[in-house]
């Protein structure tokens, strides 16, 4: 790279300003000086002093420092960054350095930024990073550095193209190399559920927690500059079959990992709970276009009409049918409200079905919440929900196999694993198929949907009607779980972070909804010292989502095909006509 | 008003008027097509062309008057009219444009494939035999216009050529006794055109009588056995291309150049087609306006 670039000024770094431009042939010069700063960083301290909550985690304070190679937490995390940096610079073979380095210095960057404002924060000023009564502590404005330098030094370089990594092997080898990559995941998985800890006594569980979201982020980032993951993707792709299974298996597995307690598989059920709903409203905004503001009231029907029929002393039911019953009635009931919701689209489109479906969450909140029909428990909910029963093992016990014992709640984790499995094939079957194309078709173009000949009505109903009944399927188990169904689960703020966990996953997609609805229920949950601003942040989150990667998080594939490089502004077809001559009055 | 109106009349318009307000787009318009037969319909921007698809197509309800299929009236639906034979192009394409080539062309196998929701939900034998059909349904179709090796890229990153050349594959999937193509050369090069010509031609082929409205006289002329010129709502001229051609109203009312240079207009047209009998089809260019 420096060889090449010294004969000729490079004419194409024109536009940038020169004294960054002049840095060209030292890119990896910048590179090492990163990573080494990146490394002294962790092996300093970073906190001057105990802060009020307690020391800061990772040993990362002064009075309680360990010898740099003890490092933990955090710190472990630079020190990988580092290292990896230091590797890249001086092996030149290794593709797409650049690239790498961004990732690695963009991580840095945010490692260093949430622990040193946190530790800014909490102990009162600047001096809690620097220098404070005589004792100092430069470790995150260090680290920091190194970050940028990193960060400098592939902005200053060419930035390659992420590289095409063809390796085939042999088919067991591949599948042995899947399995790999899917215990890594489940135990990255419960590192991530995990990290921080929670309750009174993880103080910190905050920082810790966004602290190892953006290391994995800056990882993850530099093995997909790497090509590594487009490789393991096109694994997964090849041996589609095997990696649903394995991947199945594996999330049953999550209660045998340092996740498996009582209040790790209630969060683990909960997010599964809004991923099944996410993904069945992925089918009404992803594929067929429609924009549901009010699809939390389906959860919320299913939930309802499973307590009534649960045989709980509060519900004005009163009758006990079988569990696997309660859930086939739980969806009709609300497949044909979502069929009632969705009938307005034969008469209005686009925004105004927005409104009609945020008329009907507010209805439906409103009704529940004064207790209509006696059904709902208006504001003292509907509590003592019995716990699913099967073989005679209520769901809310411990269960003990052997020698393995497995934390309460563990057998709702599999009931949701299972309803969240089953709620992905239906939708990867729709999505390829002749219904799932007609939604598809009328998201793109409804005109021209009808002109090939789909009766767009029907259809726009069914999409409504299949995603209700899924999430009343969800909503059947999340009443048995939680015990207590009240109308506080199910207003309009669910339905906006349900959509929000829809875009901000990945339009269309499956990982993308469940990687939305996962991260937007795990940081309320971790970030309980920002519960006040959970809007806040929610909002900004969104924002950058929608400014820097607008197709989310995952992408659909299609979608990617368009974005091979860099995400820059997409011409969304903008060289053709638009003219809207053709459309009905 | 020539056409025999025998058995062998597909599609036929009658007394067709549409009212926008105050403005009278189409004044009773009748024709008919017959099967098998190539109608071209000109006329200047904003004669009412397109509004005329529209009403076959059952976009628009006329106001008054009849369009009738194989005798049947047709359904004011578009959806329905697709489904009873008669499938269109848009003058602004139309595709679905982030699904690949391949899907677009499968959507327009809609109304020819048989899966009930549940079998979509199942994926069993008889979806995959229905998926598999309609997938090589579409290669034909692909390799029928020429699209074969685009099969799986996005519509919307196809050069204009090729867009529109997708829209009648997708067209055509519906498996249509008529096919209306709106303006199907525009914005394309004269290479790209004369492939477009042979492409009606072979579609014609296959037994499906064909409407296409164009601007370029050259390019009518030569393709069709009847032209229909519409001026300002009204059906003006109708007849073959030589009687059109000569007919002193579509010289004025629509050329509206003086006459010697329609003559040469027409004398370029007659070469054209000369050229095209033993003249190989050009060498493609494509994304003519993108
Ligand atoms: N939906 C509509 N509403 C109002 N006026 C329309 C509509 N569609 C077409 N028109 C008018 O009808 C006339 C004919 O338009 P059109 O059929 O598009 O012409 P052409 O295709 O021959 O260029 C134009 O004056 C146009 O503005
Ligand atoms: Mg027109």
């Amino acid at each position: 790279m420096t060889a090449t670039t010294e004969k000729k000024p490079p004419a194409h770094a024109a536009p940038r300003p020169k004294g960054i431009a002049a840095l060209k042939p030292h890119t990896t010069t910048l590179m090492v000086v990163g990573g080494v700063l990146t490394l002294l960083g962790s092996f300093l301290p970073w906190a001057t002093f105990v802060l009020n909550k307690g020391p800061y985690p990772a040993q990362a304070t002064l009075q309680n420092f360990t010898a740099p190679l003890a490092s933990s937490g955090f710190r472990l995390h630079l020190v990988l960054f580092g290292i990896a940096a230091i590797v890249v610079a001086l092996v030149k073979r290794i593709p797409a350095r650049h690239r790498i380095a961004r990732a690695l210095g963009y991580g840095t960057i945010a490692v260093s930024v949430i622990n040193g404002l946190w530790i800014t924060v909490e102990g009162g000023g600047l001096g809690a990073i620097t220098a404070s009564e005589g004792s100092v502590a430069f470790g995150a404005i260090v680290a920091l550095i190194g970050g940028i330098v990193l960060a400098l030094a592939s902005r200053v370089g060419d930035l390659e193209p992420v590289p095409e990594i063809g390796w085939k092997f042999n088919r067991w080898v591949e599948w042995l190399i899947l399995l790999v990559v899917i215990v890594l995941l489940l135990l990255l998985v419960a590192a991530v559920l995990t990290s921080g800890g929670f309750g009174a006594t993880a103080t910190y569980a905050g920082a810790v927690f966004l602290s190892f979201l953006a290391a994995l982020g800056g990882f993850l980032g530099a093995l997909h500059a790497a090509g590594l993951l487009g490789w393991v993707n096109a694994l997964f792709d090849r041996h589609r079959g095997y990696a649903v299974i394995l991947l199945l298996v594996a999330a049953l597995c999550l209660p045998l990992t340092s996740a498996g307690t009582e209040y790790w598989m209630t969060v683990a059920t909960n997010i599964g709970v809004y991923a099944a709903t996410a993904i069945g409203l992925n089918i009404v905004v992803g594929l067929a276009g429609l924009l549901d503001l009010g699809y939390v009231a389906f959860l919320g029907i299913g939930a309802f009409v499973a307590a009534n029929l649960s045989g709980a002393a509060a519900s004005a039911v009163g009758i006990h049918l079988p569990f696997p019953l309660v859930m086939v009635i739980a969806a009709v009931i609300a497949g044909i409200f979502g069929a009632i919701v969705g009938s307005p689209t034969l008469r209005v489109r686009g925004d105004y079905l927005a409104i009609v479906t945020l008329a009907f969450g507010e209805i439906f909140v409103r009704s529940a919440q004064n207790n209509i029909g006696g059904l709902t428990g208006g504001s003292n909910a509907i509590p003592g929900i019995p716990p699913v029963e099967a073989f005679g093992i209520g769901f809310d016990q411990a269960l003990r196999i052997g020698p393995v014992s497995l934390p309460r709640g563990v057998l709702y984790y599999f009931l949701i694993v299972l309803l969240v499995a089953f709620v992905m094939a239906v939708f990867a079957n729709l999505k390829y198929s002749r219904l799932g194309r007609a939604w598809i078709a009328i998201r793109e173009d409804e005109d021209a949907a009808r002109a090939m000949g789909i009766r767009t009505g029907p259809v726009k109903i069914l999409a409504f009607l299949i995603g209700a009944m899924l999430a009343g399927l969800a909503g059947a188990i999340f009443a048995h779980k939680t015990a207590t169904v009240s109308y506080e689960s199910f207003r309009f703020l669910e339905s906006v972070t349900l959509l929000a966990a829809v875009v901000l996953g990945g339009m269309g997609t499956i990982p993308g909804a469940v990687l939305g609805a996962s991260i937007l229920f795990i940081l309320p949950e971790k970030l309980r010292e920002f519960a006040d601003y959970r809007l806040l942040l929610f909002g900004i989150a969104l924002v950058l989502i929608m400014r820097y990667r607008p197709q989310g998080l995952v992408p659909d594939a299609h979608r990617r095909a368009e974005l091979v490089e860099e995400p820059e502004p997409i011409d969304t077809g903008g060289d053709k006509p638009t003219t809207r001559e053709a459309v009905a009055p | 008003m020539s056409a025999p109106t025998t058995t062998s009349t597909v599609l036929a318009a009658s007394g067709v008027t549409m009212q926008f307000g105050g403005l009278r787009a189409l004044n009773d318009v009748s024709f008919s097509l017959n099967e098998g037969e190539i109608i071209g319909l000109i006329g200047p921007n904003g004669a009412g062309k397109t509004t005329l698809f529209n009403c076959l197509t059952g976009l628009y309800t006329p106001t008054s008057g009849t369009v009738s299929f194989r005798g049947e009236p047709l359904p004011g639906d578009p959806a329905l009219v697709t489904e009873t034979g008669v499938a269109r192009t848009f003058q602004n394409i139309r595709l679905f444009p982030s699904m690949t080539a391949e899907e677009n062309v499968l959507v327009g196998r809609h109304v020819r494939m048989k899966q009930s929701p549940l079998s979509s939900l199942l994926h069993g034998p008889g979806f995959r035999r229905s998926e598999r059909e309609a997938r090589e349904r579409a290669a034909e179709l692909l390799e029928f216009v020429g699209l074969r090796r685009v099969t799986d890229e996005l519509a919307r990153n196809l050069p204009y050529g090729d867009q529109r050349r997708l829209e009648i594959a997708r067209a055509l999937a519906t498996e249509p006794s008529v096919l209306l193509l709106d303006e199907p050369t525009a914005g394309m090069n004269a290479a790209e055109t004369e492939n477009t010509r042979q492409l009606i031609l072979k579609i014609r082929e296959t037994g499906i009588s064909v409407v296409v409205i164009e601007h370029d006289t050259k390019f009518i002329f030569t393709l069709c056995d009847r032209v229909l010129v519409l001026v300002q709502g009204e059906l003006l001229v109708e007849g073959t291309p030589d009687e059109v051609r000569g007919d002193p109203r579509v010289v004025e009312a629509y050329l509206g150049a003086p006459p010697e240079q329609v003559e040469a207009q027409i004398h370029e047209a007659q070469e054209a087609e000369e050229a095209a009998d033993h003249g190989a089809p050009g060498e493609k260019q494509l994304g003519g306006s993108s």
